[in-house]
């Protein structure tokens, strides 16, 4: 037992002091943790996102009150925020003195070189047109329109001609209230429910933390598990091994129970960080969720053991492991729900385990309903396990010379 | 010069020999375009297909009309409410709508948190259209939307192709040196050749050479992978595109150098270059646009290479505009970067292993 322990106790030590390993096992699922909340968590939240917006207004002579009231209700939304978030977007005007169309022409060239989200013109002529549109019920065939100039491949550009479009609304329906065209006490009310047993809308930390979780042990059992074989094996560790009294199994017996410790390790310092600094919310704590979590850990391990057992070198295990470590995460719905792939695509999807895990811990914790049967994400995994020892046990090689 | 021709044909030779080299160049970027473009191409328009339920007769017939106008990709009808909630919680379809009679009911999928906010937007369209018809009202402020970006960006998928060749070309760069070099230090193949009359600056120029032509070529057959199975189009400015990727594969090279030389260990120096183009892989706009990031780290990506190097490749492709000054700019810094190290690595990197 001793010598178990001593394995154990010396798979983790090693991985703790390697600085290059402390990273990928324990800094850079954090790092993800963070940067993808950071980025995925806020979108379409007013205050996170802030963009640049130009306004002109060419008609503001024509005696027109509407140009001037658009420009009054963008001045407005450029302005009000909660204290401590940002206003919705920032407005460009042109400075005092500026020529409005040399103003216009270098901020076409800020939207089309992404520096500004969009351009809203108020053209020459504009007031009037409104006026006639008022006066023939919205029929007038004018030339004269606002124009919102955006880039359309530009994610920023896109969002903010959305929110346009959204006060644009606003203001038309003023005008029609004004003129006696429209009455918003009238107006039918819009109700918003949700499906499934969730409330309110599960927040982007909620769905990606245990996704986080599985990626830690899934790299700490690609990368850890033929890492601590095959270099201990290269280097003649493991034939000094089998010179004292340790055999295979309690050597294996410590490699596993070192491994279970790391993401044991591994999972407090994720959960902490995404539950104190990032308000998680999502618990781990039911039985089947942790069972679901072991299982998911030594499938992981398996894993590694299959590939410690097809690679030659430890050098061709750690390219085996790199070719399969992205594609597979990135194919599991680990950090992003994978929606509208090709047949091809979707096939690793099917046979990648780590689809499995993610789908059932996510069903466990609460957070997503299970797109696999349950049967299927717990049987796909065992089916790895075992096909995975089945291999290893048969072709990994325990000493070089054997 | 016969021992540069040798250096070449060796280095080639080794190259085309080496499975994962040519995994992690050619295929790795082609694997990537597929996920990504797959799964992330249009994280700027999600598809968004909406369920429709009628529960009292009346007005069904104008919001109809109003829905086939709203911008989704399709209403699909539903008998009753019990199997349009399934649908949205089966992601069968995207958000649905409910007519009450007065009332418009939208049910949303809370777990569809990175999408909802699209879908909020559409319906809230719907519900002012609405609105404004049923009380013979019609729009009085006339809009007209204007693309102004370079033709061939419309899609993020088109930003993206650009971003993920300019990774592999950091990769490349980065694991010729730190990678390539301290492979041929531990194999004891760099002490061999070092005893030989080879100059340490010839085998350097041989490693960058087979880099450029390769690191090319691979990008030109992502380009086209890419253009094939997404239908992308691309206004490629040749010049710019010809001379933008040696000079992005030397400066990558560059901050290979720079990590060979601070990290002294030769198996650490590949694993930092995996972190390092990890860490910028995430930060530099590559899979997701830079916009949805909070301030401070918009910022920070300003002082990450690669952010730079995917603009300009965005640029020379023809899918962002950017000033030709600030173009030529990148190129000369990234050209500066590999040609001033070069030496310094002949010096510091190629020499013999210490034992």
């Amino acid at each position: 037992m001793t010598d178990i322990l001593l394995i154990a106790v010396n798979h983790v030590v090693t991985a703790v002091r390697e600085k290059v390993t402390l990273f990928w096992f324990l800094i850079f699922p954090v790092f993800l943790l963070v940067i993808l909340s950071l980025i995925f968590g806020q979108i379409g939240q007013e205050g996170q996102i802030s963009f640049e917006i130009s306004l002109a207004n060419e008609d503001a002579g024509s005696g027109s009150p509407f140009p001037a009231m658009i420009e009054f209700v963008f001045d407005e939304v450029a302005t009000t925020a909660d204290p401590g978030k940002e206003p919705l977007f920032r407005l460009r005007r042109p400075a005092s003195g500026e020529e409005i169309h040399d103003f216009v022409a270098s901020e076409l060239i800020a939207v089309r070189r992404g520096r500004r989200a969009a351009l809203v013109v108020l053209p020459e002529g504009l007031g009037r047109e409104i006026e006639a549109q008022l006066a023939s019920g919205g029929t007038h065939v004018g030339e004269t329109a606002l124009e919102i100039h955006y880039s359309e491949g530009n994610a920023s550009s896109a969002m903010a001609v959305s929110i346009i479009d959204q006060i644009l609304a606003g203001i038309d329906r003023e005008i029609l209230a004004r003129a006696g065209a429209y009455d918003a006490s009238r107006a039918v009310p819009q109700r918003t429910t949700t499906v499934g047993s969730a409330t309110e809308e599960t927040p982007y930390v909620n769905f990606l933390l245990p996704g986080i979780v599985l990626m830690g042990f899934f790299t700490t059992g690609l990368f850890g598990i033929p890492g601590a074989i095959l270099f201990s094996r290269d280097q003649g560790v493991l034939r000094r091994y089998w010179v004292t009294p340790l055999d295979v199994p309690r050597f294996l017996g410590g490699l596993a129970l070192g491994h279970i410790s790391l993401c044991v390790l591994q999972f407090a310092v994720v959960f902490l960080v995404g539950r104190l600094a990032l308000g998680a919310t999502v618990s781990f704590a039911g039985v089947a969720t942790v069972l679901y979590l072991l299982l998911a850990v030594i499938t992981f391990m398996a894993f590694g053991f299959l590939i410690a057992s097809v690679a030659k070198t430890a050098n061709s295990g750690m390219a085996i492991a790199n070719i399969l470590n992205m594609p597979m995460m990135f194919l599991s719905g680990l950090f992003f729900p994978i929606t509208g792939l090709p047949f091809f695509l979707r096939a690793i999807v099917y046979v990648n385990p780590v689809s499995y895990l993610a789908d059932g811990l996510r069903a466990a914790v609460g957070v997503d309903v299970a797109a696999f049967p349950r049967l299927a994400a717990v049987l796909v995994p065992i089916g790895w396990i075992l096909a995975s020892t089945a291999i290893a046990a048969w072709r990994l090689r325990w000493d070089v010379s054997r | 010069m016969r021992t540069f021709a040798a250096l070449l044909r060796s280095e080639s030779v080794l190259f085309l020999r080496d499975k994962a080299a040519f995994f992690f160049t050619f295929l790795f970027p082609l694997i990537f375009i597929l996920i990504f473009g797959f799964i992330m191409g249009d994280v700027d328009r999600p598809s968004a297909r909406l369920g429709f339920v009628e529960e009292t007769a009346g007005a069904g017939g104008p919001l109809r009309e109003v829905l086939e106008a709203s911008g989704v990709d399709a209403v699909l009808e539903f008998q009753n409410e019990a199997s349009l909630r399934d649908a949205v919680l089966a992601r069968g379809i995207e958000f649905a709508l409910l007519w009450e009679g007065d009332a418009l009911e939208f049910v949303y999928n809370p777990n569809r948190m990175q999408e909802n906010y699209a879908f909020q937007q559409i319906a809230d369209g719907i519900v002012d259209a609405f609105n404004l018809r049923s009380q013979g009202a019609q729009p009085v402020l006339p809009i007209e939307r204007i693309h102004v970006g370079t033709e061939a960006s419309t899609r993020w998928l088109n930003q993206m192709v650009p971003g993920i060749i300019a990774f592999s070309i950091l990769a490349s760069g980065l694991f010729a040196v730190s990678g390539h070099l301290t492979g041929m230090k531990e194999r004891g193949t760099l002490d061999r050749l070092l005893v030989t009359p080879m100059s340490p600056l010839a085998l350097l120029a041989a490693i960058g050479a087979v880099r450029l032509v390769i690191v090319y070529l691979s990008t030109l057959v992502t380009l086209g992978v890419s253009v094939l199975i997404f239908q992308l189009s691309f206004r490629v400015d040749w010049l710019a595109y010809t001379v933008l990727i040696p000079a992005a594969t030397l400066g990558m090279m560059g901050f290979g150098t720079i990590i060979a030389l601070v990290v002294r260990r030769p198996s650490s120096a590949g694993n930092v270059a995996n972190i390092l183009a990890m860490v910028m892989m995430f930060l530099s706009g590559i899979y997701f646009p830079i916009e949805f990031m909070p301030r401070f780290l918009r910022t920070f990506s300003q002082v990450l290479p690669l952010r730079h190097l995917a603009e300009a490749l965005r640029f020379a492709t023809g899918v962002s505009d950017m000033s030709p000054m600030r173009f030529w700019i990148i190129v000369a810094c990234l050209f500066g970067l590999g040609l001033a190290l070069f030496p310094i690595l002949a010096r510091y990197a190629v020499r013999p292993q210490r034992s």
